[in-house]
């Protein structure tokens, strides 16, 4: 007998939550929900803990997911729950990561811009001010990670002030100089912002 | 950016070796780059040195006694 769990109306992340705790007792779970980033959530769930899926876009505007759990299949599956409505920002504000060590916090600004490439998805923007603009210019060590980034669709926001502030304007190797209105409104309209 | 698979990366048994291969190879202009220890290698938060097969004699010759390698192998 499937279990049927009517999560219309439920705030992120209720409707995974339940969803998760049915799975755990039952094989065959069939969830109705009336948002995307729902359906998104429950397929990942779904995926992560061996389910076959299937889901059904309704006339109303409602989705039906059905879920199988394959027998033998754990029920024991880490969250990944994703509320945030807006797009992923990252703010590089130094050349280094973290303080108390100069050396270590540019080797780990170095590992995180490379990193960055692996993170699905990538950041829709990277924005640079203070001394965090130094890792953008020509011969920066992370310009191919930066270039790369920015070739897979992220953008590149470079704090002018700062840029003119080390003299390094016409030195810049990826990315557009912006502004602090720019940066702004970019950091507040982001789903989560990332800060290392 | 080359394919991966000519990549080779040298492991340390510490951060300091790593810091110190780089600063040898910035000296003498040995291209390379450092990362972090790719997941399918190790879990350790490490770092690593990566490097296009074909300076591997260049670069060994470079840090020979003057830096503990853990291993050389392919990214």
């Amino acid at each position: 007998m499937a279990k049927i769990i009517d999560a219309k109306g439920l705030a992120c992340p209720q409707p995974v939550l339940l969803t998760k705790k049915a799975l755990e007792q039952e094989n065959t779970v069939t969830v109705i929900v009336d948002n995307e980033p729902a359906v998104a959530n429950i397929t990942r769930l779904g995926k992560t803990m061996g389910c076959t899926l299937q889901t059904e876009k309704k006339e109303d505007g409602t989705f039906q997911i059905y879920l199988f759990r394959e027998a033998g299949e754990s029920a024991a599956a880490p969250l990944n729950v994703s509320c945030a409505t807006g797009p992923l920002v990252v703010v590089i504000s130094s050349d280094r990561m973290g303080r108390g060590d100069d050396e270590l916090g540019y080797v780990l600004i170095r590992s995180f811009i490379h990193t960055m490439l692996s993170l699905e998805p990538l950041p829709q923007t990277l924005i640079f001010y203070n001394t965090g603009v130094k890792l953008t210019v020509k011969d920066s060590e992370v310009i191919d990670d930066l270039r790369e980034l920015e070739k897979a669709g992220g953008t590149i926001l470079i704090c002018g002030t700062c840029a003119n502030y080390f003299g390094i304007s016409n030195n810049l190797g990826v990315g557009a100089i912006s502004n602090m209105y720019d940066i702004a409104s970019t950091m507040a309209g982001a789903g989560r912002l990332v800060v290392p | 950016m080359k394919d991966t698979e000519e990549y080779h990366v040298i492991l340390f048994d510490s951060v300091h070796h790593a810091l110190r291969s780089e600063k040898i190879l910035k000296e003498i202009g040995i291209r390379h780059k450092l990362i972090p220890v790719p997941r399918h290698i190790s879990s350790d938060c490490g770092i690593c040195l990566r490097f296009t097969l074909d300076l591997r004699n260049r670069i060994e010759e470079a840090l020979a006694g003057k830096v503990e390698i853990r291993e050389i192998r392919p990214l």
